[in-house]
């Protein structure tokens, strides 16, 4: 290779890296606010869906399942909703701003993580204010399809509904029907949803609430 | 492997055939055989990730095709690289930004395309050597046949493993359950590469594919 072609090589590589690298940040400046608002409303959305009767939803603190961070948050119902339009007297734009008053917390939603069989498991659940489980779902996960992948089946989540900790127990006998029932062929997977998962988020929020954990720096880990 | 175009007649009907099924990707060529066990345990699965590959591998082969002169063909394989990852990013910024339903289901399908033998493959035996239409037809074909391959195996799996197609239920229960599994997934593989080498040489002299692996 002479000097000349070291020279063409080199020119080459960094004319063709230069000018895709800039192409794709341009792209990237265009998307990424866009891709930051659609998340922040896909979230919400998530939320409202676990307590579809909540006029605000709060975030009460963060939390560290398994090490990963997971977010706790408050429903609340409204005496009365008030929605004002704000004047800024700087930028001279008008927002609506909500005012909630009297408010009244009718439950929690939490977002936990269970030690799965082959992954981690993301579950959002939410709580009424006795601690009962009112709707749960499976966020994202990789279980082996055809066994374990059937957590996200309804017959599965729906069975949440109602239950209390006591009773977020997996049952493989499929008699105690008081009792969470496993997926067939699944039982690490079923367990890490009900023990692992939700029921050590619902431990950690009723220590959470009475104020046992320092917000922000907790980790709960699994009793059982 | 050379491809010796006429200069005055090139027939895009028959660069598309070649690439969909004498040079199938993974029956014939038997690269990306990693796709094709890996998201292959459902039709859906293997569909999507198909479409994905469509898109890429069109865009990729185009791509290499109109900038072949200005690729020093020392460091080919480097640019055909930042070519495809280029093109893979960008379709995941734009998809993630405006087409969101659609990327809810093949977005995680998009990032792994970057690493698929298959795209590089074609771009480096075909479109690197070739102008911009026949490439575009032979980016086509070649993801075609690959998406073909996927749904075919895909197709075996989903019903032998888990009893349905598509999440639906045909037969309710699930025949053989090693289907879904990786294991399942390299039987399938081997067992369909054997039918297609059976249907080659008996119907074709062996001629059809090029001879089984002769790459």
């Amino acid at each position: 290779m002479t000097f000349k072609d070291i020279i063409k090589i080199t020119l080459n590589l960094v004319i063709l890296y230069t000018a895709a690298g800039l192409l794709m940040a341009a792209v990237y400046s265009k998307t990424s606010p866009i891709i930051y608002k659609k998340n922040i409303e896909e979230k919400k959305k998530a939320l409202q869906e676990m307590m579809p009767e909540a006029d605000d939803i709060v975030k009460l603190g963060d939390w560290y399942p398994h090490e990963k961070h997971a977010e706790y948050f408050e429903a609340r119902k409204c005496g009365e909703l008030k929605v004002k339009t704000v004047k800024d007297e700087v930028t001279g734009t008008t927002k609506e701003v909500r005012e909630c008053v009297n408010p009244e917390v009718i439950g929690y939603i939490v977002q936990t993580f269970g030690k799965g069989y082959s992954s981690y498991i993301n579950i959002l659940f939410s709580v009424d204010t006795d601690f009962v489980i009112q709707k749960m779902n499976v966020l994202h996960h990789a279980e082996t399809p055809g066994l374990g992948d059937e957590i996200e089946l309804d017959w599965f989540k729906n069975q949440f509904k109602g239950k209390d900790l006591e009773h977020l127990k997996v049952d493989k006998t499929g008699t105690k029907k008081e009792y969470i029932q496993a997926i067939t062929g699944a039982t690490i997977s079923s367990r890490a949803v009900a023990e692992d998962g939700i029921a050590n988020g619902l431990r950690f929020l009723m220590k959470a609430l009475k104020g046992e954990v320092e917000h922000g720096a907790s980790t709960a880990r699994g009793e059982g | 492997m050379e491809h010796q175009l006429p200069e005055e007649k090139v027939s895009y009907l028959k660069i598309l055939k070649t690439a969909i099924f004498k040079e199938n990707v993974i029956f014939r060529l038997v690269i990306s055989l990693c796709p094709s066990i890996a998201v292959t345990n459902s039709v859906r699965n293997g569909f999507l990730l198909g479409i994905a590959v469509v898109f890429v591998q069109v865009m990729v082969n185009v791509t290499v095709a109109a900038l072949r002169r200005f690729i020093h063909p020392r460091i080919r394989i480097p640019i055909f690289m930042l070519i495809i990852s280029g093109w893979v990013t960008i379709v995941d910024m734009i998809m993630a930004a405006y087409a969101r339903a659609a990327y809810k289901e093949i977005g995680l399908y998009i990032q792994i395309i970057v690493a698929f033998a298959s795209i590089l493959a074609r771009a480096e035996m075909f479109a690197s050597k070739n102008k911009v239409l026949p490439s575009f037809f032979d980016g086509l074909g070649s993801s075609l046949g690959f998406l073909g391959a996927l749904v075919t195996i895909s197709f075996f799996r989903e019903l032998l493993g888990k009893g349905t197609l598509l999440g639906h239920t045909i037969v309710n229960a699930k025949p053989l359950l090693i289907m879904v599994m990786p294991t399942g997934g390299f039987l399938v593989v081997g067992l369909l590469m054997g039918f297609f080498n059976w249907i080659d040489m008996r119907f074709y002299g062996g001629k059809g594919a090029g001879g089984a692996g002769g790459h």
